[in-house]
């Protein structure tokens, strides 16, 4: 059984790159790594798509059809979260998530 | 007894078509068209004409229905663990018959109220009203499961609420309205909890429903014990005595005067009030398997009987003593079927004289009605000077409904009046026909001092005029005080009606000579509506002792009458003045009002109200503000688990997750 | 002997394509979160994706792999450059690691990685009984058009509100011209 036909190989490829994306989330401080880093948690989840298509659904067009709707989300989020952070910039002149507190309790 | 929408029945079409039209021409009087008096009229009239029609149509051919295999359309609508509370229709004699008595006086009165709302500036709400009143009649007499039946109970209330306080803006009429409200509240308190304790007490056995025809399962009556019986019928007669005004919340009909007369037609023959008979009649099977609650019944109407006639012999408003001729013929109605309950006998008698009485007490009110909308009065000795007996067509027809309510030959009252009296006759104990026979005595004598100084007002310079003829006085009490009415009143008075030498419009005489005829002829209809009911009529040996005992009350109520009040030289002071002490405790209504007044004043706001005040005061709104002031508190508190610190809340959330996403795992 | 051939076998030469592509993917995805310069984690992201896209053509796909580089790689990557251009000068230096904060993320991730690990392990992936094997382009249009045109429709409207939402967003809110 070659590696790349194992459906467990790409899940764990998938869970990677998942836990990478969190650590991101969770570590960086920058709202644009962030952002980078939420990219990176829906790729996960779109190679699992992927992977569930290749192997195991009963037709496979189905799963590149959500791939692509997962892409168009990625984008509008993408853009609207690009913009927020701009606007987060010319308030506080920084793009720091430690430094936007104005919620606090 | 499942129902598939999909084959949709002719039969259920017809019974939803004369619930839901009703309601339909509520809805839209009230939403769209209040405004247009014309066509909400024509909007309430279509949706009376049409179930009309369909009622008559399903009486005639409907074939097949008896009491013991009725025709069930019904849908599970709470199926809940083994309880089933049904919604649909039950078709059987006794509400194919009722649909058709309800329909057609409810039609009937629309088409006189053309003539006396007119002009009234809530004309189109008026007419919404009485098909919201005429849809809740309907669909409490279809029903087919005792929870439907107890919805459309309190929209009767609601809708007799609206009608009795039609004119809120006089306080007496809306005064009367909430009485009439809450007095009938007070005994559905104990129907609610008859059913309650019903379904209570079904929990045991393996029937287990709300339908009307689970209740009157000969099964239940013998699965359950007698004392389980006696409990459920007389709470459920507290829901009947309160609809049916028996004693001691009777305390509410005569109020119910201050709404418009052919409300209070409606409300007397065939709905509000008929609404408790009918009731007893629709459990009958289940009322008769306790003897008990069948001898509590028989005394509770009984009283209500005696008190009722004794309070009509001194009233002066007319429809004052038409409320109380309702309220005892309705305790004679109970009194039928406590009887023919504790007899083993049949609920033919009861039913019948609540039939032939729907005719002739809409007819005694419509009249009243007449009378009332020309003189503006409610005052019957004013009527009388002002020339009452000069309008023809009430004046016959209200001599024909008396004739029937005291129970002589050949109208209606008679043959149903005495069937009552036969059931009570075949009762070991005798007392009860004495006093039923007594209450036809009072009944025939109070109906025709009305009738009698209607017919023969004395010569204008008569002293007794002047104890009677108290126009202003009495006006404060009628719906003359209203304004318009009596303007109206004076105007058609003053140039001799509307082009019409009677004075009465043909749209409020029509309604008369019908309820006139079928008053006529209900009475030889009795074999046949006996055969429809119960599938067979019995022929009724005679009893001529009973016989000429009811007709010699009755006569002799009459004669007394004339004596009193007829004949040129009667001096119109009725026997009771004789015995002022008894008079005045007619008067005061055998101090009811003032009991319950009492009773309010010390046991209900005195104790009650002021136990609960304060509980609302300290527990209820100190728990609220308590609450209040908690959640403002605490979230003061915890605000300061808010950081700001975006990754670190997250990271939780993500630790959280994962530890029950792995504890979860482990154990597999 | 047979080991030692393998990667000259037409197998052992996609297996070989397919750990680069892995390792593209993790590394550039490690670049992507790791390093410090801004623009540093943009350049590793796009080398992530186009690993991405490399794993799809290893799964059937070449339609998605193209479009993964095309709208991943071609535009949000190059949507967060400008982003970056817009926002904090690269010159400033950033503020000095938090090791505890690192530490809490590394844990939180962790202990995803090792729920999602332990799911993925102990579930029993089973192939659908019947399955098809038309992977073509027409199919994946016919599918948006008729079964998901629902969504496809959506998806059209969120753009568009994503849109007006960015541009009302960067222009700094509704008050200003």
């Amino acid at each position: 059984m070659l590696v790349f036909n194992q459906l467990e190989t790409y899940l764990y490829l998938a869970l990677i790159l998942f836990a990478i994306g969190l650590y991101g989330v969770l570590a960086r401080r920058n709202l644009i790594a962030v952002l980078i880093s939420v990219e990176l948690i829906l790729n996960a989840a779109m190679i699992n798509f992927m992977a569930f298509n290749r192997f195991v659904a009963p037709h496979p067009a189905v799963g590149q059809v959500i791939a692509l709707f997962i892409m168009a989300v990625a984008a509008a989020e993408a853009a609207i979260g690009l913009s927020i952070i701009i606007a987060v910039y010319r308030k506080l002149k920084a793009i720091n998530v430690e430094q936007a507190t104005e919620l606090r309790g | 007894m499942g129902f598939n929408i999909g084959s949709v029945d002719p039969l259920f079409l017809a019974c939803f078509a004369i619930v839901a039209l009703p309601a339909l021409a509520f809805g839209t009087i009230m939403i769209f068209t209040w405004r247009r008096d014309n066509l909400s009229l024509g909007i309430s009239l279509t949706c009376s004409t049409i179930p009309l029609i369909l009622a008559w149509w399903l009486f005639f051919t409907v074939k097949g229905a008896t009491l013991a295999e009725p025709i069930i359309l019904q849908v599970n609508w709470m199926v809940s663990d083994a309880v089933v509370v049904p919604f649909g229709f039950h078709l059987d004699p006794v509400s194919l018959l009722m649909l058709v008595i309800v329909a057609t006086i409810s039609w009937l009165i629309q088409i006189y109220s053309i003539g006396y709302m007119e002009g009234d500036p809530g004309f189109a709400r008026y007419y919404a009203d009485l098909s919201l009143f005429g849809m809740a009649m309907l669909s409490l007499v279809s029903a087919s499961g005792m929870v439907q039946l107890f919805i459309s109970w309190e929209l009767v209330g609601l809708a007799s609420y609206l009608l009795i306080g039609f004119w809120y803006e006089k306080f007496s009429a809306s005064e009367a309205g909430k009485k009439a409200f809450v007095v009938t509240r007070f005994g559905d308190i104990g129907f609610y909890m008859g059913l309650v304790f019903l379904l209570y007490f079904m929990k045991d056995i393996s029937l287990f429903g709300l339908g009307i025809a689970d209740i009157n399962n000969i099964g239940l009556t013998q699965k359950l014990t007698e004392a389980q019986i006696t409990l459920c019928a007389l709470l459920i007669f507290c829901g009947v005595a309160g609809k049916s005004a028996q004693f001691p919340i009777h305390v509410w009909l005569p109020d119910a005067m201050e709404g418009p007369t052919p409300v209070s037609a409606l409300l007397h023959s065939a709905t509000m009030v008929a609404a408790g008979v009918y009731l007893m009649t629709r459990l009958f099977p289940f009322f008769a398997a306790s003897a008990t609650a069948m001898a509590v019944v028989l005394a509770i109407s009984t009283i209500t009987l005696i008190l009722s006639s004794t309070i009509g012999m001194v009233a002066r408003d007319i429809k004052q003593v038409w409320a109380y001729s309702t309220i005892s013929q309705l305790g004679f109605m109970a009194m039928g079927l406590a009887a023919a309950g504790l007899a083993h006998g049949t609920l033919f008698a009861g039913y019948y004289h609540l039939t032939t009485h729907a005719a002739f007490k809409a007819l005694l009110f419509l009249c009243a009605g007449v009378f009332i909308h020309h003189f503006g009065t409610n005052d019957f000795f004013v009527m009388s000077k002002d020339g009452g007996r000069k309008l023809m067509i009430p004046m016959v027809t209200v001599t024909i409904a008396a004739l029937a309510l005291a129970g002589i030959f050949p109208f209606s009252g008679f043959f149903s009046k005495e069937l009552v009296l036969a059931q009570l006759w075949h009762l070991d104990n005798k007392l009860w026909v004495g006093l039923g026979l007594f209450g036809a005595f009072l009944t025939a004598y109070y109906t025709f001092r009305v009738i009698f100084v209607l017919l023969f007002p004395r010569p204008d310079d008569h002293p007794a005029w002047q104890t009677y003829y108290v126009r202003e006085e009495v006006a404060g009490h009628g719906h003359g005080a209203h304004g318009h009415e009596e303007e109206e009143a004076h105007g058609s008075h003053g140039h001799g009606g509307h082009g019409d030498h009677h004075g009465v419009p043909w749209v409020m005489a029509f309604p008369l000579i019908v309820l006139a005829g079928f008053t006529l002829v209900l009475g030889f209809m009795q074999t046949r509506i006996e055969k429809f009911l119960l599938g067979e009529s019995h022929p009724h040996e005679l009893n001529y002792l009973l016989l000429v005992l009811a007709v010699g009350c009755a006569l002799g109520g009459i004669g007394m009458a004339w004596l009193d009040w007829g004949r040129a030289r009667a001096n119109w002071s009725g026997f009771l003045s004789k015995f002022p002490m008894l008079e005045n405790f007619f008067i005061q209504k055998w101090y009811m009002d003032h009991f319950w007044r009492w009773f309010l004043n010390t046991v209900i706001y005195g104790t009650f109200s002021r136990i609960f005040t304060y509980n609302d005061r300290r527990v209820v709104d100190g728990g609220v503000d308590a609450v209040a002031l908690g959640t403002i508190g605490s979230g003061r508190l915890l605000s300061f688990i808010q950081t700001a610190f975006l990754q670190l809340n997250l990271l939780f959330m993500v630790l959280v997750l994962a530890g029950v996403g792995i504890y979860l795992l482990m154990g597999r | 002997m047979k080991a030692l051939f393998f990667p000259f076998t037409p197998q052992g030469v996609a297996t070989i394509a397919f750990l680069l592509v892995v390792a593209f993917t993790v590394v550039g995805a490690l670049i992507a979160v790791a390093a410090r310069n801004i623009f540093h984690n943009v350049l590793g992201l796009a080398l992530s994706l186009i690993g991405v896209a490399g794993l799809f053509l290893y799964l059937n796909s070449p339609f998605v792999a193209l479009m993964e580089i095309l709208i991943y790689v071609g535009a949000i990557c190059i949507a967060i450059c400008f982003a970056i251009m817009l926002s904090q000068p690269l010159y400033l230096p950033g503020a000095p690691r938090n090791p505890l904060k690192i530490q809490g993320a590394v844990l939180g991730a962790g202990a995803v990685f090792v729920f999602l690990a332990l799911l993925t392990k102990k579930t029993k992936w089973v192939p659908a009984a019947e399955r098809s094997t038309d992977w073509s382009i027409t199919t994946i249009g016919h599918y948006l058009l008729t079964n998901y045109v629902l969504i496809f429709e959506l998806v059209s409207l969120l753009l568009l509100v994503a849109m007006l939402g960015a541009i009302v967003n960067a222009r700094g809110g509704r008050g200003s011209s």
